[in-house]
């Protein structure tokens, strides 16, 4: 844990500089989860304050120091969550769309060695959320989850309150539907190339 | 940077699965590289404490309502009731308590004189 309990404790109590040192230690790492979760930089911080401020509203609640962390993830998942379903500005996952824009990316990373590094990362991130866009919301964030953020299977069952087995199912669930969506773009990407080598 | 994710399995059948899996756990690897944790903006706490007093504020002025709410309904019940317990019907003339009394006065109508000439007119019809 990045605070001591007595710290809470203090918050609890209704002490705003405790709880000014709360969120100064837990807010990089939330607004980092955030902005793997919802993939839109410009309104991450807008998200991370709903999440500190009903982290807020509601620490009076909390009981015990262990539960803290995985609370802070179940807040920082739920406001995630509520913002992609408010906001559907998201495109539609349309895998024949998908596929076009994974072809041209991979293609043009393929032959560009000298592209700049921020370039790839930006590729890598447009990459990776249009994967994602193929899954509902709820799997997206399960997936980040566990794939980007690397929680345990314990620490999910913590978040999502369900069992090791129904977290397993749904993960490899939604895994299965981004690979669908990464082997479209493959054989995709493998048949434009014989269609060039026949011309 | 890691670049593996940039060249996914080749081939017409998409790759084997464990070659897909395998990219598509170097894309997740390169994701987490490539979106670092950002540094809060100066305002991130300034807005942050605003929602947050903002948040209370309508939260007291709902509270105050509500309160006002009961307390206006609490008061009325507490009126209806002392005006209730002090009603007293007013006694009727026509009724001296007796339930016959009562029951000869309700059906008073009833017992009106019978008129000849219109029994006589059935009759003929």
């Amino acid at each position: 844990m990045l605070v001591e309990f007595e710290l809470l404790q203090q918050a609890q109590r209704g002490d705003a500089s405790a709880f000014t040192q709360v969120v100064t230690a837990y807010r990089r790492r939330i607004l980092g989860t955030i902005s793997r979760l919802i993939g839109r930089p410009e309104d991450v911080e807008d998200v991370a304050q709903e999440v500190f401020l009903r982290l807020y509203f509601s620490l009076d609640q909390l009981r015990t120091p262990e539960v803290f962390e995985p609370w802070l993830y179940r807040l920082t998942v739920n406001a995630s969550y509520d913002y992609l379903r408010k906001s559907k500005r998201r495109p539609e996952s349309r895998m024949s769309d998908l596929s076009e824009q994974q072809v041209m990316m991979a293609d043009a990373a393929a032959g560009s060695k000298a592209q700049t590094e921020e370039g790839e990362k930006h590729r890598v991130r447009d990459t990776v959320q249009s994967l994602l866009s193929s899954v509902s919301e709820e799997d997206r964030i399960l997936l980040t989850l566990k794939e980007v953020e690397g929680l345990t299977l314990r620490e999910l069952e913590k978040i999502y309150h369900v069992s090791e087995n129904s977290l397993k199912v749904r993960l490899f669930r939604a895994r299965q539907r981004v690979l669908k969506s990464v082997k479209g773009v493959t054989r995709r990407r493998g048949n434009s190339a014989s269609s060039d080598d026949g011309l | 940077m890691n670049n593996q994710w940039s060249s996914p399995p080749a081939g017409g059948n998409g790759g084997s699965d464990a070659e897909v899996n395998a990219h598509l756990d170097g894309l997740f690897h390169a994701y987490r590289q490539a979106c670092a944790d950002p540094e809060p903006s100066v305002n991130f706490m300034p807005e942050m404490w605003a929602k947050i007093e903002a948040r209370q504020a309508s939260t007291t002025i709902f509270n105050r309502m509500a309160k006002a709410l009961v307390t206006a309904a609490l008061g009325a019940s507490v009126v209806m009731g002392l005006l209730s317990a002090s009603y007293t019907p007013p006694p009727t003339s026509a009724n001296d308590g007796s339930i016959l009394q009562a029951l000869a006065n309700d059906h008073a109508h009833d017992l009106e004189p019978l008129q000849i000439e219109r029994i006589s007119e059935l009759e003929q019809q």
